[in-house]
């Protein structure tokens, strides 16, 4: 399959997983996984950065449309989008004229944990900041990174080690 | 040459303007992904302040068509396996009516022999209120700002302001309306405070979210001197023009008072189970806007 047909699917079934199951399922209380950043992590490597930005942007409204905090999630994923670049130098050594997409076969198995964790938690720490910071106190906040930053990860490390190279 | 080099030291203004041009326009070039970022997170962020202003961005609440469209056709498939509840509540709710139908028409009758003379009698203006039935298509309980969508709008007299209850009690105040769809702010978003007193003493507060638990809210503003016990049930205030005097908020679960604080740490049971909401009545109070003009004319004099 054409990498950009695959792209459109993973785009659509992801807005639609998250904003159909995911907003709506209860884990322990009050953790709400957000497993739409997946898009971004998986975008092939080469992508140009301003596309991915735009990408981000799009992505982010669409899902913050449909929770009614259309800003938040559009800043949180744009961020992301901008800090993936840097990440994928430091961590991997991917040559010239490569343009593999993300995971555990193309990056390594402790090079793609580093690489998922860093942009997880950093995309949930700008989104409840956001969301919340003059409202909440600094704890409840806290625990709910740590907590959907987890559940995330787990999903997105669990999605990744089930598909095919 | 020596121009040149004096220009590039004096990079700030524009007085030899050719090689500044192309200076510029290769910074720019280098940056423009920068630039891009920059500018999308300041579209983000005019996003988020200006989403705190009422009413204004139909489109980007999900009250605007496809996402309706889409939560309402997803409602229908979840609606299904929560008929049994609602069922059972409706039959109760149902009896409960008919009782106090039975009750109201024996005082009738009974007042009716008392004073043979006919005495005119209306409602009082404070209590003229309509309720307009809804669904919640949507609604979240594990967010830090939660919403809720109901399948009622402006074509069904729908505004901006109105309060919403369920069979249980208070729900929240409707923040976004489009000609089908309303978006609703419900106890569960740290944006509104309830005022709420108590049934038994008349003493009102602020009820406020805390973001953490959907069961449970805070009420604030409670004076030490007030005398409180647990499980104190704690009705609308009517001090505000959304929602009129007694309908049920929830109960006291837990208080607590330092010595050195002149105000109450009280800890509310919500009444209404936010998880399994799916019916709300929507309070149409008609004479709003009378009211309104006139504390404004006052305010003003």
């Amino acid at each position: 399959m054409p990498t950009v047909l695959q792209n459109i699917i993973r785009f659509i079934l992801l807005v639609l997983f998250q904003v159909l199951v995911l907003d709506n399922i209860q884990f322990l209380g009050y953790i709400n996984p957000y497993l739409y950043i997946l898009f971004i992590l998986a975008l092939p490597v080469q992508t140009p950065r301003w596309f991915s930005l735009l990408l981000a942007f799009t992505l982010g409204i669409s899902i913050g449309i449909c929770s009614n905090t259309p800003g938040q999630h559009a800043f949180a994923t744009v961020l992301v989008a901008f800090a993936r670049d840097g990440i994928i130098k430091l961590f991997t050594s991917i040559e010239e004229g490569n343009n593999p997409t993300p995971s555990f076969y193309t990056f390594g198995v402790s090079a793609y944990i580093k690489y998922v964790v860093i942009l997880v938690v950093l995309h949930n720490v700008a989104l409840f900041f956001l969301e919340s910071f003059s409202f909440v106190s600094g704890w409840i906040i806290l625990t709910k990174v740590v907590l959907s930053s987890l559940v995330t990860i787990l999903m997105i490390l669990g999605i990744q080690s089930f598909s095919k190279k | 040459m020596l121009t040149e080099n004096f220009c590039y030291k004096k990079t700030s203004f524009p007085v030899c303007g050719f090689a500044h041009m192309k200076n510029l326009i290769n910074f720019l070039i280098q940056y423009s992904v920068v630039f891009l970022f920059l500018f999308l997170e300041v579209i983000s962020f005019t996003l988020i302040v200006k989403n705190q202003d009422y009413q204004k961005s139909v489109f980007l609440s999900s009250s605007n068509s496809v996402a309706s469209t889409m939560f309402e056709w997803s409602n229908s498939v979840v609606e299904f396996f929560k008929l049994r509840a609602a069922n059972d509540n409706l039959s109760e709710e149902n009896t409960a009516l008919k009782n106090q139908l039975v009750k109201l028409q024996n005082q009738l009758v009974s007042l009716k022999k008392e004073t043979p003379d006919s005495v005119h009698f209306r409602i009082p203006p404070e209590m003229e209120y309509q309720f307009i039935a809804a669904k919640v298509i949507k609604c979240t309980t594990n967010k830090t700002l939660n919403y809720i969508t109901i399948n009622k709008g402006a074509l069904d007299g729908i505004k901006p302001d109105m309060g919403v209850v369920s069979d249980e009690g208070v729900v929240g105040i409707v923040k976004t309306v489009s000609p089908k769809f309303s978006v609703v702010i419900p106890i569960l978003n740290p944006k509104i405070e309830i005022s709420c007193k108590f049934k038994r003493s008349n003493y009102s507060g602020g009820l406020l979210w805390n973001g953490e638990d959907s069961r449970y809210a805070n009420l604030n503003d409670i004076a030490r001197h007030v005398e409180l016990a647990l499980g104190d049930t704690l009705i609308t205030s009517g001090l505000t023009s959304t929602f009129p005097e007694g309908i049920p908020v929830g109960n006291i679960e837990d208080f607590k008072i330092k010595e050195s604080d002149a105000y109450y740490k009280i800890k509310v049971k919500l009444a209404v189970d936010f998880r399994t909401l799916s019916h709300v009545k929507v309070i149409n109070y008609l004479n709003y806007q009378e009211q309104k003009d006139l504390e404004k004319k006052s305010e003003e004099q």
